[in-house]
């Protein structure tokens, strides 16, 4: 791992993080340094540990061990530095569903003590912005997934964050969604915000963001510029198989019954 | 193809052991729960033995056997813990046809507490019941039957209960299950209180139109043979078989409808919603400016809008004014049955964060110091209180009236308060302290594996608040005993009501603490389901 960042411009820096449930080890001691006002890829398989990451790294998970800071400021000593600076968009958590679009736009603003006028103020344009202007008054119970996804980023960018965690914010969004959300969030970084976002989607990873962190059955395997990640493979993807060591797997092979008309 | 019977068997139990491995406190009360319910069931069997050859004994099995198929019947709708079996949605993708799907939940059905304390007290009824060799061959068969029957009638309401919660239109009529019950309950209560008065010979006409309701009518089969009227006997057990063939039936059909027709989710995309929410401002602008007024206007929401949240303030409300009124209209309640509102409401205040499922973590993300934690639960205690004071209170005085004991209104009322305060109190700290989760989907009121864990929660809370209400209590009885307490005995209102706030701001203010340093671990336990 190569250290190009200077201690005071890292956004998030863990250190050997770990957490288990029973038996599972679900993250293996990570160490990670993400550098601010960019836009960070966090990308591994299924089950490779990233909610669980990201979850730890925004305080919504203790971890068994380890130490994770944000902006500098730790995550478990000093939450309230902490949680005023960070946005998040966790993955397999609820909404407050039986609140409108609007309604819950208010409820989290105000939750986290922003005058009222402003949330009001900021809602009007989030809503307009991610193209949910028109549904507003609609309960989040009825919205569809990726109109949950917007709503639930407008949310996390309410009260301006210096760093947004975002878990699989693509994942379930038909592309015009996809594109809504992508315009905010690079709008956002060029403000010199950072995004942390995981995915398993590498084409996606590879066309948004300047900073990749590999993670497998709980550990980093790479972590740098896109460019350094990918190396000398074309794609992300190539680079990517390679280090989790899925590459030279025929998938095929065994299933030689599969395909060719009924058993 | 292979039985799925053992199969389905076999997940309920892993799910059971599944549940239980996730914590060892979970384990404890689970553990807990068991002992005291298989050791209430033994003396029950003991007891019921021990009556063979009374002469009304019976009509008191037949009863029993009845009141036991009441509970099943009411357990899904009512209960927060009762089945934690398979839930049927789940398995909607698999290839399975419904007779073997339902002999296989039947079967899931029987594995549990909750079977073997029914079998207990249905062993001890029909071996009351039975004299000769006859008898104890119908004996088994009955019990059988019976135990079917019981488990087949609870997996026909759930069934009828989850079509019901998952239409808009049903849920409201799923809110009115709610005041069924509490009206059956209520007429289960009087009927006790007549027995007290009349002995157990008040019994015989009941026993003798239930010994032909089944599963009653298993039982009443059993003393039938021991008096020797087989044929009797006979169509009493074929009443419970048709019974349990009909049970069946019904429950297969809703099982079809439900797991082939579209789920709630599809329904409401549907409906028109665009109005809502407008008009809303309006309770904003009544409410405290700052976190306290924006909890305080989303647990009210709630309560109007999430259909569990709904349905349980419902009941409370219907079960507190029922109790205390119902039996002033019989003109044997004591005033104090007005403490009833109270009691019912401040239940509402238990798992708090469990009400808001896995979207609590929005809330977790703003608490950051105990002073947070304290301004939401004050916040939510508070929107409570909107309601509950003025419910509690015209509660109070309606009873009153009725029993004109005008005199008597300040110390019922103080009583009510302290209580109410009591309730808020051990609410908030049981919130903290035994969050678990309550399910969205189904009918279910707490996730596979946690239901002892939200009966430890509730009970033990209401227990706590009861004698955190003792100095008061104690106050009321010694001012109306002593011999010139009645002059004083308006002072229980206000001392009632300071007492009350009190203990509320101390209950909030232990509880915040414990909410702060617990956010993750809350939040873990109410994001199951």
């Amino acid at each position: 791992m190569t250290e190009l960042v200077g201690v005071d411009t890292a956004a998030v820096r863990v250190r050997g993080l770990w957490k288990r449930f029973g038996q599972q080890v679900a993250v293996a001691g990570i160490d990670l340094e993400l550098p601010a006002g960019k836009f960070i890829g966090l990308v591994g398989p299924n089950g490779a540990g990233k909610t669980t990451t990201l979850s730890m790294v925004t305080g919504l998970l203790r971890p068994d061990q380890g130490s994770v800071e944000v902006v500098g400021h730790d995550v478990w000593r000093d939450p309230v530095a902490v949680k005023a600076r960070i946005g998040v968009l966790p993955e397999g958590l609820r909404l407050f569903e039986r609140l409108s679009g609007r309604e819950l736009l208010a409820y989290s603003g105000r939750l986290r003590g922003l005058p009222g006028a402003e949330v009001d103020k900021r809602a009007t344009q989030l809503l307009e912005v991610l193209d949910l202007a028109g549904a507003q008054h609609k309960l989040v119970v009825d919205y569809s997934t990726g109109m949950r996804k917007k709503i639930g980023l407008a949310a996390a960018l309410l009260h301006n964050p210096e760093v947004l965690f975002l878990d699989e914010p693509f994942e379930g969004v038909d592309p015009v969604s996809a594109q809504t959300i992508r315009g905010v969030l690079e709008r956002f970084t060029a403000s010199g915000a950072t995004v942390v976002f995981s995915s398993h989607v590498m084409e996606l990873v590879e066309s948004l963001c300047d900073w990749v962190a590999v993670l497998a059955a709980g550990r980093i395997r790479a972590t740098g510029p896109l460019a350094e990640v990918r190396g000398t493979h074309t794609t992300l993807q190539g680079a990517f198989l390679e280090l989790v060591g899925a590459q030279g797997r025929d998938a095929g092979a065994d299933l030689d019954w599969l395909g060719g008309g009924a058993r | 193809m292979t039985n799925v019977t053992p199969t389905v068997v076999r997940l309920k139990l892993s799910l059971l052991r599944n549940g239980l491995r996730q914590s060892g406190g979970r384990r404890a009360a689970f553990v807990a729960s068991a002992v005291i319910a298989l050791l209430f069931a033994a003396s029950q069997l003991l007891g019921l033995i021990a009556l063979r050859g009374h002469a009304h004994i019976d009509a008191v099995a037949v009863i029993g056997t009845a009141v036991l198929a009441l509970g099943w019947a009411v357990m899904p709708l009512f209960f927060p813990s009762g089945d934690e079996t398979l839930d049927p949605t789940r398995l909607v993708m698999l290839p399975l046809r419904p007779r073997p799907l339902v002999r296989a939940l039947l079967a899931a059905s029987l594995v549990g507490i909750g079977p073997l304390f029914t079998l207990l007290l249905l062993l001890g009824c029909v071996l009351s019941v039975a004299h000769d060799a006859a008898a104890y061959v119908t004996a088994a068969v009955a019990v059988v039957l019976a135990l079917l029957v019981c488990v087949a009638l609870a997996r026909a309401v759930a069934a009828a209960n989850v079509r019901l919660l998952t239409s808009r239109k049903g849920r409201d009529l799923a809110v009115l299950s709610g005041l069924v019950i509490a009206i059956g309950a209520q007429l289960v209560n009087f009927g006790a209180q007549r027995l007290g008065a009349a002995g157990l010979g008040q019994l015989a006409p009941v026993a003798d139109v239930l010994r032909w309701l089944p599963p009653a009518s298993a039982v009443g089969a059993v003393h039938s043979v021991s008096e020797g009227s087989y044929g009797m006997a006979t169509a009493q057990l074929l009443l419970t078989a048709g019974a349990l063939v009909l049970l069946v039936a019904v429950w297969a059909r809703s099982l079809t409808q439900l797991m082939t027709s579209p789920d709630g989710s599809t329904l409401q995309a549907a409906e028109p919603s665009g109005v809502r929410g407008r008009s809303s401002t309006g309770l904003g602008r009544l409410l405290p400016a700052g976190r306290t007024g924006t909890v305080m206007e989303r647990s009210l929401r709630y309560v109007w809008r999430d259909p569990k949240t709904k349905a349980a303030w419902v009941t409370s409300l219907a079960i507190g004014l029922i109790v205390p009124v119902f039996n002033a209209i019989r003109g044997t309640g004591s005033l104090y049955f007005a403490c009833f509102a109270s009691g019912m409401l401040g239940i509402q205040m238990y798992n708090q964060f469990g009400q808001d499922t896995s979207a609590f973590w929005t809330v977790a993300m703003t608490i950051s110091s105990a002073r947070d934690a304290y301004v939401e639960l004050r916040g939510r205690a508070l929107a409570l209180l909107v309601i509950t004071l003025p419910y509690a209170t015209l509660v109070t005085v309606l009873t009153t009236a009725m029993l004109g004991d005008w005199p008597r209104l300040p110390d019922v009322l103080g009583l009510s308060f302290a209580l109410l305060g009591a309730m808020l109190a051990t609410g908030a700290w049981t919130s903290a302290r035994f969050p678990y989760s309550i399910p969205q989907e189904g009918y279910k009121n707490v996730a596979p594996g946690q239901a002892g864990l939200a009966w430890i929660a509730i009970f033990g809370g209401m227990v706590a608040a009861a004698l955190l209400c003792a100095p008061v209590i104690a106050l009321t009885i010694w001012l109306n005993v002593s011999a010139n307490g009645d002059a004083w005995t308006w002072l229980l209102f206000p001392v009632g009501a300071a007492y009350g706030a009190t203990i509320t701001y101390l209950g909030l203010r232990m509880a915040a603490p414990r909410t702060a340093a617990h956010v993750p671990e809350i939040l873990t336990a109410v994001s199951k389901g």
